[in-house]
């Protein structure tokens, strides 16, 4: 079990670019359901890759229970770290089964094949996702819906104490998006360290326990939900046009405001 | 149905077919031997049976030693292509994307301007015994060479992408083949060196001994050895490089066995037979149309019908055109664009993820 994944003053660049991240450090526990937000091209993608030990830094670490991450081999991560990636390609001739299966990859014996412990493994994955009627089909036969959750499942099936997942909601309906967060929010529940980087800055309010925004490659803010949720803390980030409330419960949500566009007078 | 009964099943069919094509590959001809004395001719080959009259014996051999190379280079070269197409992620790719065909033909070029003579400081005595394995040796000695120079130029800190590969390879490739037309046109005054590069490029079959077959299937051997290193590596890969390592596939490492098999089987194949398109890229699709889509099953499957593709095309042209025949080489050039075609057009759905 995996106590805690933390980023120590991470920097990084992609070859020939500008730096995409400025020293970020940031710690995610066990049982806390982890929201990274921030604008388009902020660095959120860029960081969950250095926490999940996929990308070379440029200065910094991150520490698994203390051990650096990217020193071990891709196998020892995927049994510890699982990942949930923003797109696929449409992998039209994979069978779910089989996609999900791909999570059990590092514990499958490579002579023995998949055992039992690993068909336990994916039941219980596309049950959690509430995706067990897409076990027999191919990948692209599946809706966005399903394809995000068999997705999650593939991450679930890993049993890794890392969950770290990209965006997971985008092209989902209202219902799908609640669905895949209370997920998220169990998982992390159960004693996982989770950590979601998402656009959706209410639902990351309702389900998780820490907040983190990124800006231009900097974490500027870090905290529970109600300290995050201000205007204080997300205009200087996402721009002046947000409207703050609170919804029945008191739990507080944010929304884009339009200006009302003047009609072109004569 | 248990996976192991399908696989035994699948088994016993390619097994079937195999020996009903070797079997007709070795009674097609025009010499007036019977079935009979083929089939004694044969057995002699493994000491079973005293062997025919001289003439009648050496016939039998050459047909046997045909049809088994064929055979191999077929698998050989079907394996090489379902490696590749897993490696770079595209149906549409094949061995000669990473040189070997280029290399092999620079090689066999070299190798015949020496034993043409035409290069004297260099000259191995003609009859030396040399001169008949000069050709794939060099060829496939050239081969792996420009494959490895390729993977060299394309890797940067120990990890070559596949995109880059892919640009190096059609960079190499051209210098290859500008070597290779230079040197085409120097010996175009030559015309028995130019003859002999020219129909090497054909690909052939003929006139093969049991060495040649020795050097396709130690090549496929080796390369097959690789198969259940990558296979469930190359199915990872097929949601890109960074997801496969996220899941624990050493991404790096199996890049380097699937290209060095892949070398290695198109190797062999193409310094024994010659230029044979097409099998690379049609086998592995071939095999996915009859439903193997996972690289576990696919990379197998590619064996038996890789080596039933060629020998039956070759049997097929054989049986029809008679003393026509045309190099295996040359008929998969002719046969194999137009199937291609067929095969895309029957296979929309696959077309659009391309």
């Amino acid at each position: 079990m995996v106590n805690q994944l933390a980023a120590r003053n991470v920097c990084f660049e992609y070859p020939g670019s500008p730096r995409v991240l400025h020293g970020v450090s940031l710690e995610l526990s066990r049982g806390e359901l982890v929201s990274l937000v921030g604008p388009n091209g902020s660095g959120k993608s860029t960081l969950l890759r250095c926490l999940a030990g996929l990308a070379d830094l440029e200065a910094g670490e991150v520490l698994l229970d203390g051990a650096p991450l990217r020193s071990s081999t891709p196998r020892e991560r995927a049994l510890r770290v699982a990942v949930v990636p923003q797109f696929l390609p449409s992998l039209f001739d994979v069978r779910v089964e089989d996609f999900v299966l791909g999570g059990r990859y590092a514990r499958i014996d490579r002579w023995a094949g998949p055992k039992a412990a690993d068909r336990d493994a994916l039941e219980r994955a596309l049950a959690a996702c509430d995706a067990l009627e897409c076990r027999g089909r191919a990948m692209s036969e599946l809706s966005g819906g399903q394809r995000q959750r068999v997705v999650v499942a593939r991450a679930v099936a890993q049993e890794a104490s890392v969950l770290l997942v990209d965006e997971p909601t985008t092209s989902l309906d209202p219902d799908h998006q609640v669905t895949i967060f209370e997920l998220l929010a169990r998982l992390a529940c159960e004693g996982r360290v989770v950590l979601v980087v998402t656009h959706e800055l209410n639902l990351a309010a309702q389900f998780s326990a820490v907040m983190a925004v990124l800006h231009e490659g900097r974490l500027v803010a870090r905290g529970s939900v109600d300290a995050m949720m201000r205007s204080e803390v997300l205009t200087p980030v996402y721009g002046e046009r947000l409207h703050f409330g609170r919804m029945d419960d008191g739990r507080p949500f944010v929304v884009p405001r339009a200006r009302m566009l003047r009609r072109p007078q004569g | 149905m248990t996976a192991l009964g399908s696989g035994a099943r699948a088994g016993l069919a390619y097994a079937a077919l195999l020996v009903l094509l070797a079997t007709a590959s070795v009674l097609l001809g025009s010499s007036g031997l019977s079935s009979a004395e083929v089939l004694e001719g044969s057995l002699s080959m493994l000491g079973l049976r005293e062997p025919l009259e001289r003439n009648a014996q050496a016939i039998v051999e050459l047909r046997v030693w045909r049809a088994t190379c064929t055979l191999g280079v077929g698998a050989a070269l079907a394996l090489s292509g379902g490696l590749i197409q897993g490696m770079f992620r595209n149906a549409l790719a094949s061995p000669s994307l990473i040189g070997v065909t280029g290399g092999a033909s620079l090689g066999a070029a070299f190798a015949i301007l020496i034993v043409g003579g035409y290069a004297p400081r260099l000259v191995l005595e003609a009859g030396t015994g040399l001169d008949a394995w000069l050709v794939p040796l060099f060829s496939f000695v050239m081969a792996l060479a420009t494959t490895a120079l390729v993977a060299l130029i394309a890797s940067s800190r120990g990890r070559a992408s596949v995109t880059t590969l892919l640009l190096v390879g059609i960079a190499v490739n051209m210098c290859v083949a500008g070597a290779f037309a230079a040197i085409q046109y120097l010996t175009l005054e030559e015309w028995e060196v130019s003859r002999a590069i020219l129909a090497w490029t054909f690909g052939t079959l003929d006139d093969r001994n049991g060495l040649h077959c020795l050097t396709v299937f130690v090549g496929l051997g080796v390369a097959a050895l690789a198969v259940p290193f990558v296979a469930r590596e190359l199915d990872l890969l097929k949601g890109g490089e960074e997801d496969a390592e996220a899941l624990g596939v050493d991404v790096a490492r199996t890049k380097r066995i699937a290209l060095v098999a892949a070398a290695l089987a198109a190797s062999a194949a193409v310094a024994v037979a010659g230029q044979i398109a097409f099998v690379g890229l049609v086998v592995p699709h071939l095999v996915r149309l009859f439903g193997a889509q996972s690289y576990r099953q696919l990379l197998w499957h590619t064996l038996p019908a890789g080596a039933a593709f060629l020998l039956g095309a070759d049997v097929l042209q054989r049986w029809i055109l008679g003393d026509g025949a045309l190099q295996p080489g040359v008929m998969m050039s002719v046969v194999g664009g137009p199937f291609f075609l067929f095969l895309l057009v029957r296979s929309r759905r696959e077309v659009s993820t391309w």
